[in-house]
């Protein structure tokens, strides 16, 4: 070997442009990576407990404090829905039933129903206790059961939930012993009382809030000292593989058990305060798109991670309550393209590109049918309510880049907006299949439908683009990022 | 239970129509099955948009019936008209599978298992929504009573029972399209192929058999037969809403699992039992009780007989 | 030694779908044995494993340890009375770390419940203590390779030999009476598969455990065994020390075919 001969190049790793896989590599180079593991969970929760607490102290906003009690009742729920889900791998898929048996429970036990108003400090564990009960007994029939049959009992048992409480108003016993309204039918049970702690009633939503946070901060500490120990450990095995699980002596059925009782508990404590701080409880409020919106939650934050379901919770619930209104929920629209856009196109120039070419695509169109069908373009920009508007900056920008037509009766908008929608679905569908320089071309049309088809008919249809919403989340999260913002990325075992 | 048979036997007319009335909606609940069964059987995968297939399928036929005229004045003849909607939401709903296989499931294949089933979920559900954004949340009615005067619900008469010629069209469309069904899985290539996959996917892939056209297929006629069975609700039942796929899947999975889940005899058969335990449970107790029957037979059959009445047991390769 | 022996099989017996696997099959593992157990492929010999650890149920015959049947017992009980297995497909916790494993499997001896452990008791503290003593103490057995840095390694972050060893220092954590080691040296190198022969005396002869092995590898079962029982077609065809059975022309036939029995 000379000594003055170079060594050869070593070839390089592209690994800048490829990403990375599950194994080996990817671990190491997560290694250490977030804040979030780091912080020790009891800090993060510290922090968390002290924000909200001083959200009705900071803000006298009623409307923000509402918004802040109900994301803390998702919270809960989130947190309960994790340990089935997260830590044990089942996927319960009646776990809103817990929710509203609890509320109905409570709702049996201190209202004008049947005059019986317990005290808070009975009421609230008797309720908890009957749904961990209820928990187990839903469990029950899993030691026969693989993991795929749980998912259809569980839903199935989430149906049957809502039947009962809707149908509850006029029960009889197979023919025998008259009418009885058990649960109040379709409209649900009014006059539930509020807690009453130490002689005082809690009628604002602070109350709830604080008590919501207090559970959820004892639950919390409870639930992750349980993962942490031989149990966390036993529903970690039998998620990843429980036939080799029950062979290293872990008793499968049980720790099943006790994942959906555990978060059942959970939901028992939500359910109870839901009942008292609405002060009424409804069968539509338990049913299957309730449910759809929890598990949004912990896809999103991250199935097995407490912090992550927490996080998902509060992002989700802000989000759906923004898109209530479609000021805000406009701009909610416009910001999560244009960072979706600066996130995910390289380079710059393809990005400005795109930008320009979207401007020029909406301008070129709007003249092209504001030539050819007058009508086409003539109509107001949605403001919310029944408010139009065609002045101010935003409106007249939009008017002229996008096509809004003019709301007639033989052709109303939403029979445009309808047609919008299918073609917009078909072509992000057709995005996902093409590659290189045609995937950026297709882009532009499709952002251009899908602003037109936003402005034109979902802004105005809250109700249902809400749900919608839910849906694509959990469609494009386990497309995309299956761990969602917080979990750990897992190696499946085939 | 002594009381129960004598009053059947009393009044046999009222059990005959309570029985018509199940086989009719087992058929139902039996091409619905199906789907399920054959996707479980293959991918191991709990199709939860299946029903809401089944409910696009229901709104195709509607628009259709709109489109010539409606059910007071059709521009064609009855059994044309009939046919034209089948043919339009099977083909529809096909197509509205596969294209959910292909992008909301295949690129779970190699994912955690729990991916396809959240994935399902969301699919169905927006499924659902989309179905009341574009047709909206009141339900839409087939108003197969004004059909050429109501001609589906005349009652023909064979020796001592009643029957509805709309009955009769729906048991035997079923038994045709699952005889059909049958043939296909056992005498065509592709059946042959989607028999194989069933039974051990690598295997067959090694074998030359491309697995992705296999699935599309499986997709593709679960769809298909899943769309007729709308259809067939329409003419029935009337009316049709977004959330009508919901609970007809979950019974229909019901029917599944009790037939034997991945055989397809054998949905048939749960379908039928599902549909007769349902419609009885409607006649004789009350409509209080309908689904809750449904859902004590599924934990029943899970309990103690979880691989179904036709079910063969599944080996654990350890 | 005590004269009964610890693991026992007497006519034990399994059809699937009309298929008879295992015959009317007698086996016995004496304590402190190391039995290996010989077959061509599709002999039933991870049947028997199976049959053994609960997993599958039996037609006919006993499983006796210690005297005690265990036909019928669910697995992890079956495990809680002393028996642990490896798997020949690796069925590690593989989103586990690599101590989680090993920790894991020490649920069965422990009692601990859940409120105990949510409220850190001094008995769920205690037995916190014990698991992770318990768990480093198996991992030492193979040396330096699952130790140190590599206790909070992911279990999928590891090479394949490594697993198949944490596989075992999982199964020694359930503390049980006999291993069952379910083809332990394949896809090893030569080395590696000295390596494992040696582990496999060293766990009898250190760790005091009774082995049951299967294993394809002939080196293996000459350098570890015993006794040897030969498999075929779900029938004891052969039983002896090492070189009886191998020279036996019933094992010869199973592997190698009739005309192999008239070479010699």
């Amino acid at each position: 070997m000379s000594a003055g001969a170079p060594p050869p190049p070593t070839p390089s790793t592209s690994s800048a442009t490829t990403s990375p896989q599950i194994g080996a590599d990817e671990w190491v180079r997560r290694a250490g990576e977030r804040l979030v593991d780091r912080t020790p969970q009891l800090v993060l929760l510290l922090v968390f407990v002290v924000l909200v607490a001083l959200i009705p102290v900071i803000t006298s906003n009623e409307y923000i404090v509402r918004v802040a009690t109900d994301t803390m009742l998702y919270v809960l729920l989130a947190t309960g829905l994790n340990v089935a889900v997260g830590w044990a791998g089942l996927l319960d898929l009646g776990y809103i039933a817990f929710y509203g048996f609890a509320a109905y429970l409570f709702a049996e036990l201190s209202s004008g129903h049947y005059g019986i108003h317990w005290a808070t400090w009975i009421t609230v564990p008797l309720v908890v206790v009957g749904t961990i009960m209820l928990g187990f007994v839903l469990a029950l029939p899993s030691r026969r059961v693989s993991g795929d049959y749980l998912a259809i009992v569980t839903l199935f048992f989430g149906q049957i939930f809502v039947t009962l409480t809707t149908q509850g108003y006029r029960w009889d016993w197979f023919g025998f012993g008259g009418v009885h309204d058990i649960t109040g039918g379709p409209t649900g049970l009014t006059q539930v009382d509020p807690f009453r702690v130490f002689g005082h009633q809690l009628t604002q939503a602070r109350d709830y809030l604080w008590v919501a946070l207090a559970g959820f901060a004892v639950i919390a500490i409870g639930l992750s000292a349980a993962n942490h120990s031989r149990t966390g450990r036993a529903w970690r095995a039998l998620r990843d593989d429980p036939l080799a699980a029950e062979v290293m002596g872990i008793p499968v059925n049980r720790l099943m058990m006790f994942a959906v009782a555990a978060g059942a508990g959970v939901a028992g404590f939500a359910g109870a305060v839901n009942g008292a701080y609405y002060q009424g409880v409804f069968p539509t409020s338990f049913a299957f798109p309730t449910l759809i919106t929890v598990y949004a939650m912990v896809i999103l934050g991250g199935a097995g991670s407490l912090p992550g379901v927490v996080l998902g919770a509060i992002v989700v619930n802000v989000l759906l309550e923004v898109l209530r209104t479609p000021e805000h929920a406009r701009w909610v629209f416009y910001v999560a393209v244009l960072a979706g856009l600066i996130a995910k196109v390289r380079p710059w120039r393809m990005l400005g590109a795109v930008l320009g070419g979207l401007v020029a695509f909406g301008l070129v169109v709007n003249a092209i049918v504001g030539a050819v069908w007058p009508r086409g373009t003539a109509g107001p920009l949605y403001a919310g309510g029944a408010d139009f508007t065609t002045h101010g900056w935003f409106a007249t920008a939009v008017r002229h880049w996008l096509v809004l037509p003019k709301n007639t009766y033989e052709l109303p908008n939403y029979t445009i907006g309808n047609y919008a929608f299918v073609i917009l679905i078909a072509l992000v569908l057709t995005l996902t299949v093409v590659r290189g320089w045609k995937r950026y071309v297709l882009l532009v049309p499709t952002l251009w439908l899908a602003a037109f088809v936003w402005e034109n008919r979902l802004v105005e249809e809250a109700p249902t683009t809400r749900p919608l919403f839910l849906g694509v989340i959990l469609i494009v999260l386990m497309a995309t990022r299956p761990q969602g913002l917080l979990g750990t990325p897992r190696v499946e075992v085939v | 239970m002594t009381g129960v048979l004598a009053f059947t036997l009393y009044d046999w007319h009222y059990f005959f129509a309570q029985l018509v009335a199940g086989l009719t909606l087992g058929s139902l609940y039996a091409l619905l099955a199906l789907g399920y069964t054959m996707v479980y059987g293959i991918l191991k995968l709990l199709n939860f948009a299946h029903g809401d297939v089944y409910m696009v399928g229901a709104y195709i036929g509607y628009f259709v019936l709109t489109a010539l005229g409606g059910a007071l004045s059709p521009v064609i003849p009855v059994v044309p008209l009939i046919l034209l909607m089948f043919m339009a939401a099977m083909t529809g709903c096909a197509v509205l599978g596969v294209v959910i296989e292909r992008f909301a499931y295949r690129p779970l294949r190699r994912a955690p298992r729990i991916a396809p089933l959240i994935s399902a979920l969301g699919v169905s559900f927006f499924i659902q929504q989309s179905a009341v954004l574009l047709w909206g949340a009141i339900p839409r009615s087939y108003n197969t009573f004004s059909l050429h005067n109501g001609v589906l619900f005349t009652y023909v008469t064979i020796g001592n029972l009643r029957l509805q010629y709309a009955q009769i069209l729906v048991i035997l469309s079923a038994i045709a399209l699952m005889a059909s069904l049958t043939l296909f899985v056992w005498r065509t290539t592709t059946g042959k192929a989607m028999r194989a996959t069933s039974f051990d996917p690598e295997a067959a892939s090694m074998m030359g058999i491309d697995i992705d056209r296999v699935i599309s297929v499986t997709f593709l006629i679960g769809s298909a037969l899943a769309g007729a069975a709308g259809v067939m609700t329409g003419l029935i039942y009337q009316n049709v809403q977004p959330y009508m796929g919901f609970g007809a899947g979950l019974k229909a999975f019901t029917a599944a699992v009790v037939g034997g889940i991945g055989n397809i005899g054998g949905a048939m058969l749960g379908g039928m039992l599902i549909g007769v335990a349902e419609s009885l449970t409607i006649g004789y107790l009350s409509s209080t009780f309908q689904d809750l029957i449904v859902f004590t037979v599924l934990i029943v059959f899970m309990l103690f007989r979880p691989t179904g009445l036709r079910g063969t047991p599944v080996l654990q390769k350890v | 030694m005590s004269g009964a022996p610890l693991l026992e099989l007497r006519k034990l017996s399994v059809s699937f779908g009309g298929l008879v696997v295992i015959d009317e099959l007698d086996l016995h593992v004496d304590e402190r044995e190391i039995v290996s157990v010989i077959g061509p492929n599709g002999a039933g010999k991870t049947t028997v494993f199976n049959l053994i650890t609960g997993t599958y149920r039996p037609d006919g015959g006993e499983i006796l340890l210690a005297g005690e049947n265990l036909v019928g017992l669910r697995p992890h009980e079956i495990t809680t009375r002393g028996i642990a297995r490896t798997f020949q497909t690796l069925r590690l916790f593989l989103n586990m770390t690599v101590k989680e494993n090993v920790m894991a499997a020490q649920y069965g001896r422990t009692r601990s419940t859940i409120l105990e452990s949510m409220l850190h008791f001094p008995r769920a503290r205690r037995e916190e203590r014990k698991i992770h003593a318990a768990a480093e103490e198996k991992l030492a057995f193979f040396g330096e390779r699952l130790m140190g840095y590599r206790w909070n390694q992911p279990a999928y972050s590891l090479s394949y030999a490594n697993r198949r060893r944490l596989e075992i220092a999982r199964a020694m954590a359930t503390e049980p009476r006999i291993l069952l080691l379910d083809e332990p040296a394949a896809g090893m190198n030569p080395v590696e598969t000295h390596e494992i022969t040696e582990l496999i005396g060293r766990l009898r002869d250190d760790g005091g455990y009774t082995i049951l092995v299967i294993e394809h590898d002939m080196h293996v079962v000459e350098g570890i065994s015993d006794r040897v029982v030969a498999l075929d077609h779900g029938v004891k065809i052969a039983e002896g020390s090492f070189e009886a059975v191998a020279t036996d022309p019933r094992v010869v036939e199973a592997y190698l075919g009739t005309a192999a029995t008239t070479t010699k």
